[in-house]
């Protein structure tokens, strides 16, 4: 542990931010402790302001309870999870105040995002507290529900007028007693029966209103259980009921949220396979041998199979990187029943004696994916141990030495959660296949033109509206490699830019002989006195190099002479990831107009002599 | 235990009070002590309870507010 802290120390000293912030996430596998954060803590406060490899993050905590003994443990996590976060705090039961009246504190602060923690005990005491006092054919404790419905919906809808980011919400937990003891299920309005009707009614609430998320706090009480989740010693004495061992599994929770908002979240796993997939190594047991099965210990490793098959069906791209002979997992994929994955599963597989941090980097480039959105599981800490050193920017999961516990280690810290799964995302996988098999023609029909025609594209292009709006803003807050701006848009800012008449907002989907790709490239431009100046401009990896990007320019050049413009302006800012796409307006006879310190050009063209043309490869519909 | 319960606590308070290890002894109180406020009062025995496994109750807080006193009360638990 101290060796942990002392290497976090030295990193951050020597500017090794990323091995630090991997020091710190094993510092706190191993002891989540208040001392551990408040030293994390320390940590991130000396740092000056600014500090490379760090995303500053507003966090504004609303609660009806005292929540600011978590304030060390949302700092120390976020550390690990590459942001600065700075917390804003009015005092505990100020719910109205803050975010009712639009000139509040909070809405000063400009939150990168806020949280809503409430206990059912301090806002609703007639069902938490009070219970047995209220008439027992409790007709009225029915209205007590649609009451809370309106308090909360008056809340959201005047937090989404005064700012447009994103707010967080917590369900209710169930009571820690039950007031009538075994019989409350008979009760016609019992205590469980009330909480479930209140959870519905904030699922509600919350699903109408544009970037505002529910937490789970009722699964997130049970899993832990109440007797462990609360300190009534704490509650009574400080009006701070959640215990100190629990807090940092709150922060974790929250970082779910926050990377997910961020475009933070993980989009790749890497599997080894002997001791990970199944118990045993295939290269000696054979097929017959390995563990993997009805029973234990094969069971365990179905089990885990199963959590990473769920995965897949989220959305979450499948590698493989094992020190193996081909043949002998061929054999397996082939041939053992019990077997949930797939080889066509998984979008790449490097079997074969390298170093693993090898294998991780061609995963990375065949797929097109940055190395920090990538996790990679193994059960061999060696492995694990070179991986970290190797690729500090990478996510390691040390699978813990007993197979049964294999699917927590995976699950626990909801490194691939999304804050909803669009049909994009349950395709994902089908997609990843085709994109091979389109990379295969590619080297046999040599020539790019005959590639781009084989592959028989057919585009969409459509003004965002409401079934697009969540899309287009996850491309915008996902997008890291073809991006001209990198501007991440939240929802309710993406909903601004599309009822605004001055400004465009385009989605694009392709659709080639391999099958629809969905939405994969996003525009928007304002229109200025003479011209369209483009604010976004993005595109999937997915489809990076089909010349999509000259039929989405031809498209604004289109759309800016159909509003009497001649100009079309774009600007290009560099970031470490989007080197494929600065090349882009050079490459369509922009010229460039300036180019200021930190290396950000404006471009502009000239629709009445030369605008872009719609390459004749591709198909538009209708 | 490899370290004694005295640098333990002297380790611990160092963190949650902002203070340097070297410079705390039994004069050590809430007293003389800037950052010693409530809410790091209540870190501080929190911080006990989790790295020597034992609980304090209520009436205990107040009387821990000195190094020495703390002692006291840690040593009377483990």
């Amino acid at each position: 542990m101290t060796d942990h802290r002392a290497s976090i120390k030295a990193n951050l000293e020597s500017g090794a931010v990323q091995a630090a912030m991997q020091d710190a996430r094993l510092l706190l596998q191993q002891q989540p402790s208040l001392i551990n954060f408040k030293f994390m803590r320390q940590l991130v406060d000396q740092l000056p302001p600014g500090a490379p490899g760090l995303k500053p993050y507003k966090v504004a905590l609303i609660s009806s309870f005292s929540i600011e003994f978590i304030h060390d443990s949302l700092i120390a996590y976020g550390f690990v999870n590459g942001l600065r976060v700075d917390i804003y705090q009015p005092g505990f039961g100020q719910i109205n105040q803050a975010m009712l009246d639009p000139g509040s504190a909070l809405y000063a602060f400009a939150p990168d995002v806020t949280i809503l923690a409430i206990e059912g005990e301090d806002w609703l005491p007639e069902i938490y507290t009070s219970f047995m006092d209220a008439d027992a054919t409790a007709t009225d404790l029915g209205a007590v529900v649609a009451r809370f419905r309106q308090q909360l919906a008056a809340l959201v809808t005047s937090f989404r007028a005064a700012t447009s980011s994103p707010l967080l919400v917590h369900n209710l937990a169930q009571p820690r007693l039950r007031r009538a003891g075994i019989s409350d299920w008979r009760l016609p309005n019992g205590q469980a029966s009330m909480v479930a009707d209140l959870n519905h009614a904030i699922a509600e609430v919350l699903a109408d209103v544009v970037d505002v998320h529910m937490v789970d706090y009722a699964a997130l009480v049970s899993q832990f259980g109440v007797k462990n989740w609360y300190d009534s010693r704490m509650r009574l004495y400080a009006k701070a009921p959640i215990a100190n061992g629990m807090l940092g599994n709150l922060a974790l929770e929250y970082m779910k949220y926050f990377r997910a908002l961020g475009g933070l979240t993980k989009k790749c796993l890497v599997l080894d396979l002997d001791n990970t997939l199944w118990g045993g190594v295939v290269g000696e047991d054979g097929v017959e041998g390995i563990q993997l099965g009805a029973n234990y210990p094969g069971s365990a490793f179905v089990e885990f199979q199963r959590v990473v098959l769920d995965l897949y069906r989220r959305g979450v791209i499948l590698a493989i990187a094992s020190k193996n002979n081909p043949a002998d997992v061929d054999a397996v994929f082939n041939n053992h029943k019990f077997m949930l994955l797939r080889k066509e599963y998984f979008a790449e597989l490097q079997i074969h004696w390298e170093p693993k941090s090898e294998s991780l980097k061609r995963i990375a480039k065949q797929l097109s994916i940055g190395l920090e959105h990538m996790v990679f599981a193994d059960d061999n800490p060696a492995e694990c141990e070179q991986v970290r050193r190797e690729l500090p920017m990478l996510s390691v999961i040390h699978l813990p030495s007993r197979p049964e516990l294999y699917a927590d280690a995976l699950s626990a810290e909801g490194l691939f959660d999304t804050l909803a799964l669009s049909d994009e995302d349950r395709r994902r996988g089908q997609l990843y296949q085709q994109r091979a098999q389109a990379q295969t023609m590619l080297s046999a029909s040599g020539n790019l033109e005959d590639y781009y025609r084989d592959l028989a594209m057919e585009l969409t292009i459509a003004r965002v509206d409401q079934t697009s709006l969540a899309r287009a803003a996850q491309l915008t807050q996902k997008t890291n490699q073809f991006n001209l701006t990198t501007i991440r848009y939240s929802e309710a800012e993406l909903a601004k830019r599309m009822a605004d008449p001055d400004w465009i907002a385009i989605t694009v989907s392709v659709r080639d002989r391999f099958g629809d790709n969905g939405i994969v490239g996003v525009m928007m431009a304002r229109a200025d006195a003479d011209g369209l100046d483009i604010d976004t401009f993005l595109l999937s990896c997915r489809v990076i190099g089909r010349a999509v990007e000259s039929a989405m320019l031809a498209h604004l050049c289109d759309a800016a002479q159909a509003r009497g413009l001649t100009k079309l302006y774009g600007k290009v800012i560099p970031t470490d990831k989007n080197v494929p796409s600065r090349d882009l307006f050079d490459k369509h006879g922009f010229s460039k107009q300036s180019e200021d310190a930190h290396g950000m050009t404006s471009w502009a063209l000239d629709l009445t002599c030369n605008p872009v043309r719609l390459p004749d490869w591709f198909k538009l519909p209708g | 235990m490899s370290k004694n319960v005295e640098q333990t606590i002297k380790d611990l308070m160092s963190v949650v009070l902002n203070l340097n290890a070297a410079k705390i002894d039994d004069r050590t109180s809430v007293d003389n002590t800037p950052g010693w406020d409530s809410a790091n009062q209540i870190n501080l025995i929190l911080a006990l309870e989790e790295e020597f496994s034992i609980s304090f109750d209520v009436s205990e807080f107040e009387l821990m507010v000195s190094f020495k006193e703390i002692v006291k009360a840690v040593k009377a638990k483990i």
